[in-house]
C-alpha cells in the first residue's frame, strides 16, 4: 500500500507496509551484499501474530482473536483502557504530560526528521513519531463521538476495528522511548511518551505485554528476585566464579562484600551483567577495592537487579519493583544506592520511580559515574592511559544522558584514560538511541531481531562507523565502542555480530569500567579480552 | 448596543476560557517525573549541554541551584521566536512565525489602540499630524503594528493552508478542524483588511474602544460588523481548542519537560509525594496482575 495514512491502520492488507530502501550505511557497509537481506515472513505467523503492520512480530503476546466474539471483546477492552489513561484515578502519574501531548499537536512535523528509526528505515510512514500519535487521537475521537459529522469534522476519521488495534498494539514496539523526537518539538510535545502509553493500555487493561518484557521480565523479578531468571543461590554462585576469575585476571585475591550491613554504598547491577558480563561487576570490584571504599553488593530479592521493565510498558509493575529495590537497601542499612552501568536503571531509581517512595525508603541514589569521576579525579585509583590506546569511541543512553543529565563525567573519565577517543556525532543529550531502548534489546521474538537490527540501531551503527572511519577497515587495529549500559551493550553486540563487524573490522564493544580496570598498570594482563593473548588462548 | 455587548462577552470568553483550560491542567495530580535534557533552569552551561544536578557526586548534600533566569529566557526565546522550530524545521518556520508575529503584532495594536482611545477621551485625537508626540507616536505605532500585524497574520495562515493542501505528508495528517482553524484566522484577518482599506488610520478601532470605555454604542458599516463578529467568534472559538497551545506550552515545558525537582528526605516534595501515595483511586485497571496486591504478579496460564 503506497502513500500510507493513519486512517489506513484498520484497512484489510497482508502488510500495511515492508521498509524498503533504508537509509545507506558508510563505508565499508557502502558496498552490495555487505548487509544481510530481511527473510520473508512466515504464514505461521500471519495467522496467529499481528504481522500485517510491517512483517515483523515484537509484540509476541499480541495474539489474533480466532471469533469475531474474541474480535468484539478485545476491541471492548481496548477502548475501556483508553479510557482509563485519561482518568485521574488510573493514570494519575502521568495524565497532565499525556493530555498535553495528545492535545496540542500542531502537526507542524519538526519532530520526524529527530527519530532514528523514521530516518533509517527510509522513512517509512508508519514509523514517523506522530503517525502512531495520530492513530490514537483519531481511535479516542471515534470512540467518543461515534460516526458523527463533528467525528469527521474533528479528525476522528478512522475504523475502530480489530486490525487498527492489533495494528497499533505491534506500533507502540517500534519506538525506543528515547525521546528525541521532543526534544525538537516547538510545543514540548512527546510521541514517546504516547507509544508508552499505548503500550499502558495493552498491558494494565489486556494483560498483554512482550514477554521478555513481562512474563520473563517484571514478573519473574516479582517472583524470584531477577528478570534473569537468576535466584539467590544461584547468583551466590556466579559471585563465587566471578571471584575466581578476577584473581585470574590480576593475581590478587578479590572479595565481593554481600549483604554487608550498615556499608556506605549498597551497589546494584543490571542482574544481566552477571550471566553475560560478569567482566563488568568484575570491574567495579576491582575499582571500589582499589579505592578502599565501604561498599556491598544485596543478594536479598530484587536488590541484585536494579532493572525495571515496568518502565518500559506498565506503571503497576514499575512501581511494585522499585519499592522493593529501595526496600532491600533500607534493610541494610546503606546511606546511599549507587547504580552501575544500566541506563535504564539509572532513570527507575533516581527519576521514574522518584515520586513513588517517601519516608525511610527515601534513600540518597546516584549514578556510579560522578562517584567513578571523583575517584579518577583524587587519584585513588592508578591509571596508565597508555594501555587504552586503541580508538575508542561513546555512546551516550538515552537514559542517563536526555532523560537524567548526565553528559560530561563519563566524557572527562575516558577523555582521561583513553588517548585515542572520538565522539559520535551527535553526542550528548542529542545522542542517538542504540535501538535497543525500552526493551528491544531483549525483545528476540520471532522476526523482531531483524528490526531491530536493520532498522532501529541502524542509525547507531552508521555512527559507529563514522567514528571509526580512519581505521575501520584496517582488522589489525582494534576499535571500542563504551556503552555504560547493560541494553545499550546488548544491542551493540547484536549489530557487530549481525553485520560480522567485530570478525571483519575487529570492533569491540563494551562498559566503561571495563577501561578503567584496564588502564590500571598494576595489573600485567590487559582486562579486556580482545587484548589479552592469554584469553585469546583460552 | 448588540454589537458592543458581543465584544465585552468575547473578550471575557477568550481570558475566561483560557483561564479555566490553565486550572484544569493545573488542577490535575502530581505527575511521575518525565523531565527532558536539556533543562534550562540547570545553571550555567549545564544548561545549555544538557546536564544536570546528577553530575555531581552526592548532589543531595550541596544545595540545589535553580536558574530561573535560564529558564524565563530559553521559554522567552521559545515564546517570541519559537526557536525550537527555527532551530529543527526553517523551512516550516517561517509561515508559522509570520502567523504568530503577525498575532503578536495585532495585540500590541490593540494595546495602541487602547492606550490611542484613552488619550482621546482625555481630549487629544489621535492623528498624524499632532501637537501632542504621545498621540503622534500612538498613531504611527498603532499604524505600523496593525498592517504589519495584519499582513503577516494574512501571509501565515493562508501560507499554512495552501502548504498543508500541497503538501502530502502536511495534509495527510491535516484535520478538517485544523484547515478550518487557519481558514477562520484567514477570514478575520481579510475582513480587517477590508476595514482598514477604508480606514488606513484604524480610526474605527480607537472609535470601538471608546464604546467599550464609556459604554456607548458604536457605529459600524457592514464590514466593520462582519469583522467585529468573526474577531469576536475567533477569541471565543480559540481556548476551547488546540489553538489554546499558548496554555499548553507554558505547562508542556514548564510543568513537565524542564520540571525536575527532586525528591529529598524532608522536602516540600517530599510532602507532596507523601500526600500523593496515599491516595485511593476509586477504579482499577483490569489486566490479571493489577489485581494481585502481594509483591510478586499471578503467573500467566
Ligand atoms: S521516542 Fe525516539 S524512537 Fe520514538 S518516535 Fe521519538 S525519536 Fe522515534
Ligand atoms: S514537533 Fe511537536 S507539534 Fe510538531 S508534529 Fe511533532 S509532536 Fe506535533
Amino acid at each position: 500500500m503506497d502513500n500510507i495514512k493513519p486512517q489506513d491502520m484498520g484497512k484489510t492488507s497482508d502488510v500495511l507496509v515492508r521498509p524498503e530502501k533504508l537509509m545507506p550505511l558508510p563505508a565499508p557497509y557502502d558496498k552490495p551484499g555487505m548487509e544481510p537481506e530481511f527473510k520473508p515472513v512466515k504464514d505461521t505467523w500471519k495467522e496467529d501474530f499481528c504481522t500485517s503492520l510491517d512483517g515483523f512480530v515484537g509484540n509476541d503476546t499480541l495474539a489474533r482473536p480466532k471469533t469475531k466474539e474474541e474480535e468484539q471483546e478485545m476491541i471492548k477492552k481496548f477502548l475501556s483502557g483508553l479510557d482509563k489513561l485519561f482518568s485521574d484515578q488510573t493514570n494519575r502519574g502521568y495524565l497532565q504530560p499525556l493530555a498535553l501531548s495528545f492535545e496540542y499537536c500542531a502537526k507542524c512535523n519538526t519532530c520526524s526528521e529527530a527519530c532514528h528509526t523514521f530516518k533509517s528505515s527510509g522513512e517509512t510512514e508508519i514509523y514517523r513519531p506522530i503517525f502512531r500519535s495520530e492513530v490514537l487521537r483519531k481511535i479516542y475521537r471515534k470512540h467518543k463521538n461515534g460516526d458523527s459529522l463533528v467525528n469527521r469534522f474533528i479528525g476522528g476519521d478512522i475504523d475502530l476495528n480489530i486490525e487498527t488495534i492489533l495494528r497499533l498494539g505491534e506500533l507502540a514496539y517500534r519506538c525506543n522511548l528515547c525521546r528525541r523526537c521532543a526534544q525538537t518539538c516547538p510545543l514540548g510535545l512527546d510521541n514517546g511518551l504516547l507509544a508508552r502509553e499505548i503500550r499502558k493500555i495493552f498491558s494494565m487493561e489486556m494483560g498483554i505485554a512482550p514477554k521478555p518484557l513481562h512474563e520473563k521480565g517484571t514478573v519473574n523479578q516479582l517472583k524470584i528476585g531477577s528478570s534473569t531468571g537468576l535466584n539467590k543461590a544461584a547468583l551466590l554462585d556466579v559471585i563465587e566464579f566471578i571471584e575466581e576469575d578476577m584473581y585470574d585476571k590480576t593475581g590478587k585475591e578479590y572479595k565481593i562484600p554481600m549483604d554487608k550491613k550498615g556499608a556506605d554504598i549498597l551497589l546494584t547491577h543490571n542482574a544481566g551483567e552477571f550471566l553475560a558480563w560478569p567482566e563488568n561487576p568484575a570491574a567495579f570490584a576491582i575499582i571500589f577495592e582499589e579505592a578502599g571504599l565501604n561498599w556491598t553488593l544485596s543478594s536479598e530479592m530484587i536488590g541484585y537487579d536494579n532493572v525495571n521493565y515496568g518502565l518500559f510498558y506498565d506503571d503497576a509493575q514499575a512501581k511494585k519493583i522499585g519499592i522493593q529495590q529501595f526496600k532491600a537497601a533500607r534493610d541494610l542499612g546503606v546511606r546511599k544506592i549507587v547504580i552501575g552501568e544500566c541506563g535504564h536503571a539509572h532513570k527507575a531509581a533516581t527519576v521514574s520511580m522518584d515520586r513513588n517512595v517517601a519516608g525511610e525508603d527515601n534513600i540518597p541514589r546516584e549514578s556510579f559515574l560522578p562517584l567513578l569521576q571523583d575517584l579518577i579525579r583524587k587519584k585513588a585509583i592508578k591509571q596508565d592511559p597508555s594501555r587504552n590506546n586503541f580508538p575508542v569511541t561513546l555512546h551516550d543512553p538515552c537514559n542517563m544522558a536526555r532523560m537524567m543529565g548526565l553528559i560530561m563525567p563519563q566524557r572527562e573519565i575516558i577523555n582521561t584514560i583513553c588517548p585515542q577517543f572520538r565522539e559520535m556525532t551527535p553526542n550528548g543529550a542529542q545522542n542517538y538511541c542504540c535501538g535497543g531502548g525500552s526493551g528491544f534489546a531483549i525483545m528476540n521474538s520471532f522476526n523482531f531481531p531483524e528490526f531491530r537490527n536493520k532498522i532501529a540501531s541502524r542509525m547507531k551503527f552508521k555512527q559507529i562507523l563514522n567514528a571509526f572511519q580512519d581505521t575501520i577497515e584496517d582488522p589489525e587495529t582494534p576499535k571500542y565502542v563504551c556503552a555504560p549500559c547493560s541494553n545499550c551493550k546488548g544491542a551493540i553486540r547484536d549489530i557487530l555480530d549481525y553485520y560480522e563487524t567485530t570478525a571483519k573490522f575487529n570492533v569491540h564493544y563494551g562498559g566503561l569500567v571495563e577501561l578503567v580496570v584496564n588502564a590500571m598498570p598494576q595489573f600485567e594482563r590487559p582486562f579486556l579480552d580482545f587484548l589479552d593473548e592469554e584469553a585469546g588462548m583460552m | 448596543m448588540a454589537l458592543l455587548l458581543f465584544i465585552y462577552v468575547s473578550i471575557g470568553a477568550f481570558i475566561g476560557l483560557s483561564i479555566y483550560r490553565a486550572c484544569q491542567y493545573a488542577k490535575m495530580p502530581l505527575h511521575g517525573r518525565w523531565e527532558l535534557y536539556p533543562v534550562p533552569k540547570e545553571p550555567g552551561e549545564r544548561g545549555h549541554y544538557g546536564g544536570s544536578y546528577y553530575e555531581e557526586l552526592e548532589y543531595w548534600t550541596k544545595p540545589r541551584k535553580v536558574s530561573h533566569m535560564g529558564e524565563m529566557k530559553e521559554m522567552l526565546k521559545e515564546m517570541l521566536f519559537i526557536k525550537n522550530l527555527f532551530v529543527n524545521q526553517k523551512r516550516q518556520w517561517y509561515l508559522s512565525y509570520s502567523l504568530h508575529l503577525g498575532i503578536y503584532l495585532l495585540g500590541l495594536w490593540t494595546v495602541l489602540l487602547l492606550a490611542g482611545a484613552i488619550v482621546e477621551l482625555t481630549g487629544t485625537p489621535i492623528v498624524a499630524v499632532n501637537t501632542s508626540p504621545v498621540a503622534a507616536i500612538i498613531y504611527y505605532l498603532t499604524l505600523y503594528a496593525g498592517l504589519a500585524g495584519v499582513a503577516l497574520l494574512t501571509i501565515g495562515s493562508g501560507g499554512l493552508v495552501i502548504k498543508r493542501i500541497v503538501n502530502n505528508v502536511f495534509s495527510k495528517y491535516t484535520t478538517p478542524q485544523e484547515y478550518f482553524n487557519l481558514l477562520f484566522l484567514f477570514a478575520v484577518a481579510l475582513s480587517g483588511l477590508v476595514v482598514w482599506s477604508v480606514d488606513p488610520a484604524f480610526n474605527y478601532g480607537r472609535e470601538i474602544f471608546k464604546g467599550l470605555i464609556t459604554f456607548s454604542p458604536i457605529t459600524t458599516n457592514a464590514a466593520l460588523t462582519v469583522h467585529i463578529v468573526l474577531l469576536g467568534a475567533l477569541m471565543i472559538y480559540i481556548p476551547q481548542t488546540k489553538m489554546s497551545h499558548y496554555v499548553g506550552k507554558y505547562f508542556a515545558f514548564h510543568k513537565v519537560l524542564w520540571e525536575n525537582e527532586p525528591n529529598l528526605r524532608n522536602s516540600k516534595m517530599e510532602a507532596k509525594v507523601k500526600e500523593n501515595l496515599s491516595y485511593k483511586p476509586s477504579t482499577m485497571w483490569s489486566a490479571p496482575h493489577i489485581h494481585h496486591h502481594g509483591t510478586a504478579a499471578p503467573e500467566k496460564k
